[in-house]
């Protein structure tokens, strides 16, 4: 029987004896549960949320950089014909899978991180067991499977294409995944800072596209007169491109090993500046 | 053979309060959310935390729940400190957040069935449609989060907080924004969820949600836990009673010294309210009908009126206002 709408009836024994054992209950299961399995679950949702929008977050992105490829291969392919000793298509190729990686890294993990500040849903995320090592894994595993995922459809139509471009195939893939890694660790730390959607499209837009283009995607910088080939020398994702271009082609403007270099420490800084953010609760638990 | 029935061994029940908090004091910048709060809630009970907005009910419960990382004091859920131990302490708790929130990304199953999977349910779905099913959602478990009513998303966020099952359950103002007879039905769900072992810390603006639900209720202020009270307890001792009296004549004046004793005053036209506590009318009022009779007074009217829990709230919060100013 249903007790009546007008009364509370207080706590009865058989309800605190109840109560007593669910709480052992969940306990036990406190102290069983290691968050992994969430991770998983977390991590699979991040997967689905890009995938609701694969139009916007596969398709877009692989068409944009088959465009480039079309667009500044054959055009200017044709005339340029070979750059440091290999044809003009398949310099482009790693350079664009570049460009390609990290926008996607970024942009997945600093979206969906704030989207979800901003409709309140990372409440659902932050009252969970998962420790701050968990949710980074899962957003940047995530963000990692997008960008990787796109990067190989346009290495594959690529190499359709007619470009040979797999010179090192191990080393190509570990520089892969430390690009995405390390970006995606720099979007979720630049969704934790962010306020509004104009913070968060300040840097993508200002800061590493501008980067990206100007580390010699479309060129060598063999090709620039010595001052613009000192400054270049200061960009960090012209060391990026060189090293990934060095596993696809086996060609590189400087050395490969300094690419390595940064993304390692791009990784690492990145990674211990979003555990702590993470760690301390800062904008998300203040 | 009958069934045989396994006693609960020792271990199995656990000890002490469900979550103790001790010296609890936030601040934001120069304002103090909370000052030195001390509260235990006991296994099984539903306790209701009142007070008006800003009081620093949500930040308590923030606190506790893991969405304020920095404050002064010890919080624990179930023996685990809710910070030095956040994770076990979390498994233990469920929220039902106050601010409406939504995943325009999934539809509602997916998002209740995700909540379960992070506190580490391996096949969440069966438990997710239940759980809709029983917060009156069947038939949207495949409409956007976003396209869900004010009241849907509030029952969705319950669905949500219920998927691991927590032994203590946070509700934020859970029937903000709720018709009348989702709120019923709604008041009813928490009942059973008390039944079924779960304990129960809700805050609410409906003082009438307290009165019929909670065994205990805190009255907080300006960051302050005013008083923790049985809702009977509290009832009895803060409660009033008015009886108003319609006479055919007016009293005569020579009764007024007689009167002195009550605490009354004059109303409309012949019309007198006298004030009683909850539990003193019994003795004094046949006494006050004795009295008038003597004089020969004849009543036309009795109408009697019981103080609920929202004249005591206001009484109450209106004395502290005036101690601390």
């Amino acid at each position: 029987m249903k007790p009546p709408l007008e009364t509370a009836s207080p706590a009865s024994e058989q309800t605190s004896a109840s109560a007593r054992r669910k709480i052992a209950a969940a306990r036990e299961k406190a102290l069983q549960n290691q968050g992994w399995q969430g991770t998983y679950a977390l991590f699979i949702r991040e997967v689905k949320r890009f995938m609701k929008i694969a139009g916007q977050s596969i398709v877009s992105p692989v068409l944009t950089t088959l465009l480039y490829f079309v667009v500044f291969g054959f055009s200017l392919g044709s005339r340029l014909q070979e750059i440091e000793g290999i044809p003009y298509i398949d310099f482009l190729v790693p350079g664009l899978m570049m460009l390609n990686l990290i926008n996607n890294a970024f942009l997945n993990s600093s979206f969906s991180l704030f989207i979800a500040k901003i409709h309140g849903a990372i409440v659902d995320v932050l009252v969970t067991p998962l420790t701050p090592l968990q949710i980074i894994m899962a957003y940047v595993g995530a963000s990692v499977v997008r960008a990787v995922v796109t990067g190989l459809i346009i290495w594959l139509v690529a190499s359709l294409m007619g470009a040979g471009t797999v010179a090192y195939p191990l080393f190509t893939i570990v520089f892969m995944l430390l690009t995405a890694i390390g970006f995606a660790l720099f979007g979720i730390i630049v969704a934790i800072y962010s306020e509004t959607f104009d913070q968060i499209n300040l840097l993508p837009s200002f800061f590493l596209m501008p980067l990206t283009f100007l580390g010699g995607v479309f060129y060598s910088i063999s090709m620039l007169p010595p001052f613009w080939q000192a400054v270049s020398l200061a960009n960090p994702i012209l060391y990026m491109i060189n090293g990934l271009r060095y596993g696809m082609t086996g060609v590189s403007d400087v050395s490969p090993w300094i690419g390595l270099g940064i993304l390692t420490a791009l990784v690492l800084l990145c990674g211990l500046h979003a555990w702590h953010l993470l760690h301390t609760g800062k904008k998300l638990r203040e | 053979m009958p069934n045989s029935v396994v006693a609960p061994t020792p271990t199995e029940n656990f000890v002490g309060p469900v979550l103790t908090v001790q010296g609890l004091s936030k601040t934001y910048g120069k304002l103090q959310a909370l000052h030195n709060v001390n509260l235990e809630i006991e296994p099984g009970e539903i306790f209701a935390l009142l007070g008006v907005n800003g009081a620093g009910k949500t930040t308590m419960i923030e606190c506790i729940c893991g969405l304020q990382a920095h404050f002064e004091g010890q919080i624990s859920v179930a023996g685990f400190d809710v910070r030095k131990e956040y994770a076990r302490a979390r498994q233990i708790t469920g929220l039902v957040p106050q601010e409406l929130n939504f995943d325009g990304f999934f539809r509602s199953l997916e998002t209740v069935s995700s909540q379960g999977g992070y506190f580490g349910l391996r096949q969440p779905d069966q438990k997710a449609r239940a759980l809709m099913k029983r917060l009156s959602l069947e038939g949207k478990e495949k409409d956007n989060t976003r396209n869900l009513s004010g009241g849907m998303k509030r029952r969705l966020m319950i669905a949500k907080a219920l998927m691991h099952d927590p032994a203590l359950l946070f509700l934020d103002e859970p029937t903000a924004g709720v018709d009348v007879e989702l709120r019923d039905d709604l008041w009813e769900y928490v009942r059973e969820l008390r039944g079924n072992g779960t304990t129960i810390v809700l805050t609410t603006h409906y003082l009438e949600e307290a009165e019929k639900l909670a065994d205990r209720i805190g009255i907080i202020n300006r960051g302050r836990l005013l008083l923790v009270e049985r809702r009977d307890h509290l009832m009895d001792k803060f409660g009033r009673k008015r009886v108003t009296l319609r006479t055919a004549q007016p009293l005569p004046k020579h009764l007024s010294r007689e009167l002195r004793i009550y605490q009354w005053e004059e109303g409309q036209e012949n019309e007198y309210h006298f004030h009683f506590r909850r539990d003193e009318t019994e003795p004094t009022l046949p006494r006050l009908f004795e009295l008038l009779g003597q004089y020969g007074v004849s009543i036309t009217d009795v109408e009697t009126r019981q103080s609920r829990l929202e004249d005591i709230f206001r009484e109450l919060l209106q004395s502290d206002d005036e101690t601390t100013s």
